[in-house]
Formats: structure tokens, sequence, C-alpha cells
């Protein structure tokens, strides 16, 4: 296989997978697709684009910055915006609706910050790249930094979640929480604050891998919603409320997406390149139409584990 | 001049032919979310649906029908605005023909509206709401797509034109009867949304909201009966569709982001939720609000475009609104009944 290709899916897996983890930690919390967090993704590439424009720092360097921004935009939407409507108990769709409200007042947030960026500062906020370092290794072999950093980045971030989840106090709170927040709740776990955390971590994912979206495409305000659809697919094809079926669904739908458009692209199907989010789509129906709880449910979890493990050698 | 508005009947007939796309918008949504419960994120996706087959379907109609009074400008795509201003010259002269195909894409728009909800709720209408979401959300972004790059359907990127279907009115009157066609057309199916409410039906889909466990326990096929509901809202959308093809006179894939289907529920949920009252003020309420700041925006000097600012306040409105006061201006009212005085004297004369 085209060793660019593979670089590629594994990248944009491991973008997916940082976002799906997010989305699938925020699920399990309120039960509700937030369709904000694209969004958190785009303050992400905006917090790192603002530290390469005015201050010359490199995207890596301000990640753990771009986690924090992020994070701290999510924490917020959580307790002021959804702990308060659970409270009042508001319905399922009722939340839904309240964090697309959130997504498009974080969105036009963006956009006016990209137009004054243009209009004050006269800097370029649309369809700008991140220059990335690289190791030749032959004339045909290069890899990318970004290859390097975001997959380590996301080994290191699924390990100290694993070990958060299962080896701490806290973790184990957490997942008590989820599992059932009333008996937690009698137990002396402190629901919210579980909660709480949950979406600080969601959201600080998404910034991170927000971040190193520009290494690969041209950025805008839009990217975020655009790869939403992505992380859906992802989420719901590892069945929505199991982080290690997120880690699954990100590498599919990320090597489906790149190797497939490779495929379409060429004879004998000779399909435009725009048509490459009906990629993710397609995984999507099917998951509905198949298995509608998501692979989580047809494989146990210690083998999902062990088919990560596998993907990790590549 | 009033106010800075240079031609003030313009600007009502526009507020008022907005006002009747909206407002057949957010009746359909209000009876799929506020009677019924379900979770469409993909109302974009059926009125495109109905933009879409009008603006295919209206020029290359009368092309074919009138091939020889047609002169050959070149491919339809690079010159279909030059082919819909002589469709209109057709039409200007046969308003039989104008008002069939009116009357038949509204209905096609409608049908197509209609399959496409059944289409795109298959998958996802057994599942949670959050599934149902999504799924319609999805489907609304990858029709877009498919129509910003399949040329065959409304010419990609570079958009269609739409004929002038009342050119054979005179100019001054055409934009009041099709404005007023419009307004009739919306209330015949704000109407027609209010009595299926009050019916059996509505008080079944109420129930179906309220508890769905509960119905399905009485022998109602829930999934069956939602499906629907939003083959309904579905057809009234791709009418609105057609109705939008039809006064705009130009369709471009991009005016059917997501952000419209965002802009009903504000609509819906900002005039109250089961209330059909409540959905046309909500759809009156944002059409006087988008029209003012489309009027006014040039007197506000900022360094970026003002609609954004428009979108965050309706954000933020929208979450205000579902903290402090989540049933809407107009509450939902229990369903009206003959008064206590009339079954009394119905009893005595029996």
């Amino acid at each position: 296989m085209n060793v660019t290709l593979l670089i590629d899916a594994i990248i944009f897996g491991n973008l997916l997978v940082l976002l799906s983890i997010g989305l699938t930690l925020t699920y399990i919390t309120l039960k509700i697709p937030n369709f904000a967090h694209g969004d958190f993704a785009t303050i992400g590439i905006y917090v790192a684009y603002y530290f390469l424009v005015f201050h010359k720092i490199s995207p890596y360097i301000t990640l753990p910055i771009a986690f924090l921004v992020s994070g701290t935009i999510a924490l917020l939407s959580y307790l002021l915006v959804f702990r308060p409507l659970n409270n009042r108990g508001i319905s399922i769709v009722g939340l839904m609706v309240a964090s697309i409200a959130i997504e498009v007042a974080l969105r036009s947030t963006l956009h006016i910050y990209a137009d004054s960026l243009t209009n004050v500062y006269k800097v370029i906020s649309r369809g700008f790249i991140f220059r990335d370092f690289g190791i030749r290794i032959s004339r045909t072999m290069y890899i990318p930094g970004l290859l390097i950093v975001s997959t380590a980045l996301t080994f290191t971030l699924i390990i100290t979640l694993y070990i958060l989840l299962t080896k701490t106090k806290f973790g184990i709170a957490m997942r008590a929480a989820i599992e059932n927040p009333d008996l937690a709740e009698v137990l002396g776990v402190d629901v919210n604050k579980v909660y709480a955390v949950s979406w600080f971590l969601a959201g600080g994912l998404a910034g991170l891998a927000g971040a190193l979206v520009p290494f690969r495409m041209p950025a805008n305000p839009e990217i975020g919603w655009m790869l939403l659809l992505r992380v859906f697919s992802s989420s719901i094809l590892g069945g929505l409320s199991s982080i290690y079926g997120a880690m699954l669904g990100g590498y599919i739908v990320g090597f489906a997406e790149v190797i497939g458009i490779q495929v379409l692209s060429n004879p004998p199907f000779n399909l435009s390149t725009a048509y490459r989010p009906a990629i993710p789509f397609a995984i999507l129906i099917a998951t509905l139409l198949l298995m509608p709880e998501g692979l989580a449910s047809k494989i146990k979890l210690e083998k999902i584990a062990a088919k990560i493990r596998g993907v990790k050698k590549q | 001049m009033i106010l800075g508005i240079t031609d003030p009947i313009r600007f009502a007939i526009d507020i008022s032919a907005f006002f009747s796309i909206y407002l057949m918008l957010s009746i359909s949504l209000n009876l799929e979310y506020g009677y019924t419960g379900i979770s469409n994120f993909g109302k974009v996706l059926f009125f495109a649906g109905g933009a879409f087959t009008a603006g295919a379907l209206a020029t290359r109609t009368i092309m074919n029908l009138y091939s020889s009074q047609i002169g050959n400008y070149g491919p339809y795509c690079t010159a279909n605005v030059i082919y819909a201003t002589e469709a209109s010259k057709i039409l200007a002269n046969n308003p039989t023909l104008a008002i069939t195909m009116f009357v038949g894409l509204l209905i096609l728009g409608g049908i197509i509206g209609g399959v496409l909800g059944y289409l795109a709720s298959y998958p996802a209408i057994r599942l949670k709401e959050s599934y149902l979401g999504i799924t319609l959300l999805a489907s609304g972004e990858l029709l877009r797509i498919i129509a910003r790059n399949y040329d065959p359907l409304i010419c990609g990127s570079l958009g269609v034109s739409v004929p002038d279907i009342f050119a054979w009115l005179p100019v001054g009157v055409k934009e009041v009867v099709q404005v007023g066609v419009m307004l009739a057309i919306a209330f015949i199916t704000w109407y027609f949304v209010e009595k299926l409410v009050r019916s059996p039906f509505g008080r079944l889909i109420r129930a179906i909201r309220d508890n769905e466990v509960a119905a399905e326990a009485f022998g109602k096929n829930v999934v069956k009966i939602r499906m629907q509901v939003l083959v309904i809202g579905s057809a009234i959308a791709g009418m609105a569709g057609v109705l939008y093809a039809f006064y705009t006179k130009s369709i471009h894939a991009d005016d059917f982001m997501p952000l419209k289907t965002f802009i009903v529920w504000v609509m819906v949920i900002l005039g109250g939720a089961g209330n059909n009252v409540g959905a046309a003020l909500g759809a009156l309420i944002y059409v006087l609000t988008e029209r003012l700041i489309m009027q006014y925006k040039y007197m506000i000097s900022a360094p970026f475009d003002v609609n954004y600012l428009s979108y965050i306040i309706f954000g933020i409105v929208l979450i205000l609104i579902l903290l402090y006061r989540p049933q809407g201006i107009l509450p939902e009212k229990p369903s009206k009944t003959i008064s206590f005085e009339k079954v009394i004297k119905k009893i005595k004369q029996e």
C-alpha cells in the first residue's frame, strides 16, 4: 500500500479518535450528542494560531494551552447551560437544541474573531495551514512530524485515560457516576464534579485535536462543524457510550475515509473528492441499520483493548 | 422613505413572503417536535428537497416543451440565467402553463419532501431521539454536498435560476399576487395542521410525546405514527422549498446550511412548542428581526459581519428561553372542548 496514504489515514484516525473520545465522554454524562463538540476543536485551532501569529510559538508547544482553553469553554458550557437545564428536568431534545444553540453561538464568535483578525490586524484568518517539520528517510519515505506527535499524543492520552478510569479513586467514582448517577450519589460520589471533569476533559481533547488539524487541512471557523459528522459517525460506530468503542470507531472511520476516497476518486469510479463526507455518512447509516448499539456491544471490552493495541503496532 | 426604508411596499412584500415560507417550516416543526416530540434536526433537508425540485425542473420543463422557441445559448448550466429569462418570456404569454406548472411543482415538491422524510428517518426512527437527530442532520448536509458537486441537479456551485412563474401578470401586480398566493398556502397549511392536532390523531401524537410506553401499551404503533408525522412535516417543508425557489428565483446549494434548521427551532421554541399560534408568532418575530437587521446592518460599523452577531444573540436567546421559559411565549393550551353550557343544553334537549 502507498505509504503516504497510510500515514494520512493514521493521522486522520488519530484526530478522529481524540475527538470521538471527547464526544463519548460528554454523551455518557447527559446522554446527549453534543453538537458543539466540533467547535471546541475549532477553538483549539484559533488558540494555536494566535500564539503562532502573535508570539511565533510553534503549535506543538502551545498544545497544553489549546487543551486548557477548549476545556474551559466546554466546562463553562456545562456549568452555565447543560447543568442548569438538566436540573430543571428538560427533555433530551431540549438539551440537544441547547447544544445546537451553543454551537451556532461559538461558531459565530469564531467567525467574528476571524473577521477581526483580518480587518484589524491584517492577518490571514481563513484557509491557513501550519508548517510541519518532518524526517526524510529515503526518497519515497517522508515521515511528517504530525504523524509522530499525533500518534504519541493519542496513545499517551488513551493510556492516561485508561489509568485514570481504572486505577485511581476518582476514575472509579467517575465510572460509577456514569453507570448509575443516583446510586453513586448515595455512596458519596459528587456526581456534579465528575460530570464537570468529563466535560473539561472532552473539551480539552477536542482542543488538542483541533490544534493539530491545520497541519493537514486549511483551517476556517467552519472546520470543526465539518469534522463533527465524522466524529458522530465514529462514536456511533463505537457504540456512543463506550470510550474504547470510540477509539476503534475513530480509526475505522479515519481509515475508511482516507483510503475509501482514494479508491473512489480513481478509475473505475472517478468520483469527485468533494464527496468525501459521504463515506462517514454511509458508515453511520450502515451502523444504525445493522447494529445500532455499535461495535462495543458486539465485542467484549478486552477484545477491543487488544484490537487497539494491534492498531498501535502499525 | 420611512425610517430609511426606500420602498416600504417592497419591504412589506418581502417580509410577508419570508413570513409565509418560515410559517410553513415552523408549523411543520411544531407538528413534529411540539406535538410528537420528534427531534428533527434536518428540517433544511426537506426544505432543500422542495427548492431543488423547483430549481432543477422549472426551466428544463419549459425548455423541453418549447425547444423551438428557445435559442441555443450553450450548455444548460453555464447559460441557465439566459434560459430562465427565456422561459419567463414563454410563461408571460401562457398563464395556463404557468399555473399548471406552479401547482404541479408544488405537489411534486411536497411528494419529494415526504419521500426524503421517509428515507432519511428510516435508519433511526426506531432508535433514541439523539440518533434520529444526528441522522437527519447528517442527511441534510449530505444532500447539500451532493447538490454542490453534482451538476445535473442544480448546476453545482454555480446555482440555478428559476423562471418567473407569475410573469403573465403586469409588473406591480404580480408581486402582490405571488405573496398573496404564498400567504394563502401558508395559512391553509396552518389550518390543516391545526385541524390535524385537534383530531383523534392529534391526541394520539401527544400521547406518544408524553408517554411512549403507555401509547404502545394501548396498542398504538408508535414507530409508524412517528414516521407518518415526519412524512407530513417533511412534505410541508418541501412545499415551502418550492415557494422559496419561485420567490427568490435563484437556488444555490449553500443557501441550505444547517443554520436554517436552527432558525426554525428558534421560532418554534421562542413562540411556544405545542401551540400553532406560538409557532406563527415565532416565525413572525424572527422574520421581522432578520429583515430589520438586514435593513440597518450597513449603519453599524464593525470590523466583522453583523449577521454573526445576530446568530450569537439568537443562540443566547434560545438558551435563555429554555432555561427560564421552556414553554415559550405562548404555552401549549389544553385541547379545545365544547363549552360546559353547550353540553348541558344538548343533554336537556335529549
